[in-house]
């Protein structure tokens, strides 16, 4: 059986790090463009990676996103060291949020990411453990389409 | 007319020395060094104008109309950009500068600030009757609709399908003038004077409709002597300026030369304005990323400051943008335009495109998806060899680039300075 080719790249994301907010997702963004890839995935794939960077500047430490594109599919994982996440069904609610005032203020904190991700997302598993982080895995797939 | 290039921009071999400065100013890295010449990607260029205004040689040309070309029209028409009221001292007022007009050869002036405001008043009725999608972006600078179709093909949903000012005047015009003058329409040259030298794309190259209403585009850079000529001349013959029909002009159109222009006029909605090619590229990326969803209107100019800031336009924008905003002052907000009129025009398509927008797919590393992951991931490998100095002397504007250039198949390690000195 062919081995399948995969492009993989990792990126740091700071936890509180407003002013570098969303450069993971542009690169990414631009990089599945670069790949040829159709662009109503390359539109869901960065909202997913959005809303999944924010998340980790919002609420966590440090994180880790790491992007993965085969000719069939494109999956974001999220990895972050932060509070973690109590009840996953009632943050998973839309409107749902913990975000502080001082956030809301910058526009975030409608309580939409998650949802948002997950309704851009073909595959969306997530797990999460208070006290230690939260792991998102996001899979969109391609379908083999092209631009 | 002639075969018309594709771009409007061309290098001139005899005044480009084959330095980096446009290598480096051009946002959609469309240029490159060869044979120690600047040469232009034409699958890349958006026709921003960056390249024109950071060459130190002048040797970026913008092939516009020139003005020895309009005699072939027995009827020449002129529709001068609002920011032509800028370019010359406070004294000056409009109506002597459409008058100039007259004097340097045009038969018919045809003021646009009216239109800019009919233009307006229709995109808040477009916006107005589409609650969704957010934001709405506004077309009137052709360059951030060739952006959008090439680096953002995602969002040419949200473009409002409303004609810029300058085709509805000379739309207008065309539907009247042959009546009027009783003369064929071939014989009418209706000419759009410009500081952009996008203009003339999208009069060769429309990409809402069949055919542009326009014949051609003067840039304001050449018209500027003969017009500053003419301006002093009839100076001197105050009489003439005296019989000059009496024109109306439109405070709220006269403004939209300016970044905020559009949005100024759209009181009761959610408007962003951005100005600069960066900065737009910058706010159109997070839009692709779902952000802005609670703004109506997205008012995006490439030029610094608006329209004012335009690579061909002469007076230095500072100036011109003050006395733009001195008359925007001196005519107030009262409108011109009678609603039920822009309303009649509007409900009958008169103002809106014949075609969507479309995306145009900027060439992928390679058609093949398989073949597509594998130079990603050599291009990340020969961005460990190369130095990230970004010095351009490979011909590349930056050690990226030079990369995927490298994994195209459009250049060799070797071409990077560094590189070889290491061998």
């Amino acid at each position: 059986m062919m081995t399948e080719i995969s492009f993989q790249q990792e990126f740091e994301i700071k936890g509180g790090d407003f002013v570098r907010a969303g450069e993971a997702s542009c690169e990414i963004k631009n990089l599945l463009k670069e790949l040829g890839v159709a662009m109503q995935v390359v539109r869901r794939a960065a909202i997913v990676s959005y809303e999944a960077e924010m998340n980790v500047i919002m609420y966590a430490g440090s994180g880790r996103l790491d992007l993965s594109v085969t000719s069939d599919r494109v999956q974001i994982v999220v990895d972050d060291r932060g509070p973690g996440i109590e009840d996953v069904e009632l943050a998973m609610s839309e409107g749902y949020s913990t975000a502080t005032p001082e956030m809301r203020e910058l526009g975030f904190g409608a309580g939409m990411g998650l949802p948002n991700i997950k309704r851009n997302s073909d595959i969306f598993k997530i797990h999460s453990k208070v006290g230690r982080g939260t792991r998102l895995e996001m899979t969109i797939r391609t379908n083999g389409h092209r631009l | 007319m002639i075969e018309a290039p594709r771009h409007p921009l061309k290098i001139s071999l005899e005044k480009c020395i084959g330095c980096v400065h446009c290598l480096t100013a051009c946002p959609t890295k469309a240029i490159r060094i060869k044979n120690g010449k600047a040469l232009i990607l034409s699958d890349l260029c958006i026709d921003c104008g960056e390249c024109i205004r950071f060459c130190p040689h002048d040797a970026i040309e913008s092939q516009t109309t020139s003005f020895t070309d309009l005699d072939t029209f027995r009827f020449k028409v002129a529709i001068p950009a609002t920011v032509l009221y800028g370019q010359f001292d406070n004294a000056t007022l409009p109506h002597e500068i459409l008058f100039a007009l007259r004097r340097i050869g045009f038969d018919h002036v045809y003021e646009l600030s009216t239109i800019c405001e009919l233009n307006n008043a229709a995109i808040e009725a477009y916006i107005d009757s589409h609650p969704r999608p957010r934001p709405l972006i506004a077309s009137t600078c052709p360059v951030v609709v060739r952006l959008i179709q090439h680096r953002f093909p995602s969002l040419c949903d949200l473009i409002i399908p409303i004609e810029p000012a300058r085709e509805i005047a000379a739309k207008i015009l065309r539907a009247n003038l042959p009546r009027i003058l009783k003369i064929e329409p071939a014989e009418i040259g209706i000419i759009h004077i410009t500081p952009c030298p996008a203009k003339m794309v999208s009069i060769n190259y429309p990409i809402s409709m069949e055919k542009s209403y326009l014949d051609g585009a003067v840039s304001i850079r050449d018209i500027y002597n003969p017009l500053f000529q003419a301006i002093r001349q009839s100076k001197e013959d105050t009489l003439m300026c005296q019989l000059f029909p009496e024109t109306i002009f439109s405070g709220i159109g006269m403004g939209t030369a300016l970044s905020g222009g559009e949005t100024r006029g759209l009181k009761n909605h959610r408007t962003v304005a951005v100005s600069g090619v960066r900065d737009t590229m910058r706010v159109l990326d997070q839009v692709e990323m779902g952000l802005l969803k609670d703004v109506d209107l997205l008012e995006c100019m490439v030029c610094p400051d608006g329209c004012v800031g335009g690579p061909l336009a002469v007076e230095n924008r500072f100036l011109a943008m003050s006395r733009i905003l001195r008359l925007v002052n001196l005519l107030g907000e009262r409108t011109v335009v009678d609603s039920s009129d822009m309303s009649m025009l509007y409900h009958k398509d008169f103002l809106s495109f014949r075609h969507p927008i479309k995306p145009i797919q900027v060439p992928p590393l390679d058609n093949d998806p398989d073949r597509a992951i594998r130079k990603a991931k050599r291009r990340i490998n020969l961005i460990k060899k190369l130095p990230g100095k970004d010095c351009g002397t490979c011909g590349a504007p930056d050690c990226k680039t030079l990369a995927d250039d490298i994994v195209r198949g459009q250049a060799v390690l070797a071409d990077c300075l560094f590189v070889k000195e290491k061998k």
